[in-house]
């Protein structure tokens, strides 16, 4: 890829967690910032999320959790990705996540997790500076 | 690399189409892709023919696009037609970015390889997009689909670039949508080839058809169906369908002198690198003859065209 094109990401929720103001917020950051955002929805399962992130060809994934079932939810994702043969693909996870939760989260392979009250660049700068060469 | 993904598209792998359809829409090297997917004789994908309907959906925001492309794909599976979706939404001409909301109304069917939906970024209106749009319709074509819904940004107006690109352009309109002079406006009601009355469960909905027929009939010789259709209550989604693929394919009635041509010039050059690749002599033989003089360039190109169409045959 030889000319910059723009970061596509999917933002999703999975499971069983109706709270969508903060995903809403963080993909008109991200819009903001000249990103594709592919806004997938509510109530997701992790078969439907990993579906939609290949068929959008999408360099992130996005996941954000406040009904406490990420450490369910997110192993599920990640593996089926991995299956899909997307391990290419980057995943980050927003929402209510305990503390101690969040190094067990990013050893099973999520890039970065971000808590309430993150500031919006600091997301769109983690995406931009842990992206491939060739985005914009 | 490219050659890769070309490979594994012709193996039907969706991470594949997913990957071309990206550089597609991005305007990056088409015509190598074009070119690869429609080789022939490669198997499980021959030269794209044209075969897929392609039903491009428009109207202003909000009249329910969306919501309805994914009530439609309901018919079509069960007709056990393959469906893509081509989403588009608009690009702002700021940032550059977008935000694509459309398939979080269309219904998730992760287990169900028969249907394949992509959101598109559309850089100012159509302009870009209809560019690249033909490209994308020929690709997914290529994969195998039969039908091939196309979501519009949802101008409403303006849209006679679109169906020109498509089979069936369907229009909708919801009730209260203005008095009956907007339907006087050009580019709106003569582009359609099926007109729907969205929405139908509100009020007003009678309203609105007669509008929309009055205008009709004040045109001569308009064949155009009107349907009053929900997509909150199911009402009209089959007849929509059935309305829809007993309408002629305008696209291939176009495609048969221009477009033709163009696959058998992909047809012939695929043909000649590889009779050329393979050192054939007869070939070789053609080219030193014209090289040397020995043969005009008329002669030599229809010795050469004969040579083409004989290997095809083989």
């Amino acid at each position: 890829m030889t000319e910059l094109h723009p970061l596509r990401v999917v933002l999703a929720k999975v499971g069983l967690d109706g709270h969508d103001r903060g995903i809403k917020i963080v993909a008109r950051a991200l819009r903001d910032a000249g990103m594709q955002v592919i806004y997938a929805g509510l109530w997701l399962t992790p078969e439907a999320v990993v579906r939609t992130v290949a068929e959008e060809d999408a360099d992130w994934l996005g996941l954000s959790l406040l009904s406490g079932a990420h450490m369910t939810l997110v192993p599920r994702v990640l593996q089926l990705l991995r299956e899909a043969g997307l391990e290419h693909v980057g995943v980050i996870v927003g929402g209510i996540i305990p503390e101690n939760d969040i190094p067990k989260l990013l050893e099973m392979g999520v890039a970065r997790v971000f808590g309430p009250g993150t500031p919006l660049p600091e997301i769109v700068s983690f995406l931009r500076e842990h992206s491939g060469a060739g985005h914009a | 690399m490219l050659e890769t993904l070309l490979e594994r598209f012709r193996r039907h792998d969706r991470l594949a189409l997913a990957r071309l359809l990206s550089l597609v829409a991005r305007g990056e090297q088409v015509e190598e892709i074009l070119a690869g997917v429609g080789e022939p004789g490669s198997g499980a994908v021959s030269v794209p023919r044209g075969l897929a309907r392609v039903v491009a959906v428009t109207g202003s925001g909000g009249v329910g696009k969306s919501t309805l492309i994914g009530k439609l794909i309901e018919p079509i599976r069960a007709q056990k037609q393959s469906v893509a979706v081509l989403a588009c939404d608009p690009q702002s001409p700021l940032s550059g970015g977008a935000l694509l909301g459309d398939r979080f109304r269309m219904p998730a069917r992760p287990d169900d390889d028969g249907v394949f939906i992509r959101s598109l970024a559309a850089a100012g209106g159509y302009g870009a997009l209809a560019e690249h749009l033909v490209d994308l319709i020929r690709l997914l074509e290529a994969f195998g689909f039969d039908v091939i819904l196309i979501e519009t940004v949802g101008a409403g107006q303006g849209d006679t670039v679109v169906r020109e690109l498509v089979d069936v352009l369907v229009l909708l309109l919801q009730p209260e949508t203005g008095d009956d002079l907007q339907w006087e406006k050009a580019g709106l009601l003569e582009v359609a080839d099926v007109i729907v009355i969205h929405k139908a469960d509100l009020p007003g909905a009678e309203r609105v058809e007669a509008q929309v027929r009055a205008t009709l009939a004040l045109g001569t010789g308009s064949d155009v169906p009107v349907l009053r259709v929900s997509s909150r209550t199911g009402d009209g989604i089959p007849e929509l369908w059935q309305t829809i693929a007993a309408r002629p394919l305008r696209r291939r009635r176009q495609q048969s002198g221009r477009d033709l041509l163009r696959l058998a010039q992909q047809t012939l050059a695929a043909r000649f690198a590889a009779a050329e690749a393979a050192g054939q002599s007869d070939l070789r033989q053609l080219l030193a003859a014209w090289q040397q003089g020995e043969i005009s360039s008329a002669q030599a190109v229809s010795a050469l065209v004969r040579f083409l169409a004989n290997e095809l045959e083989t």
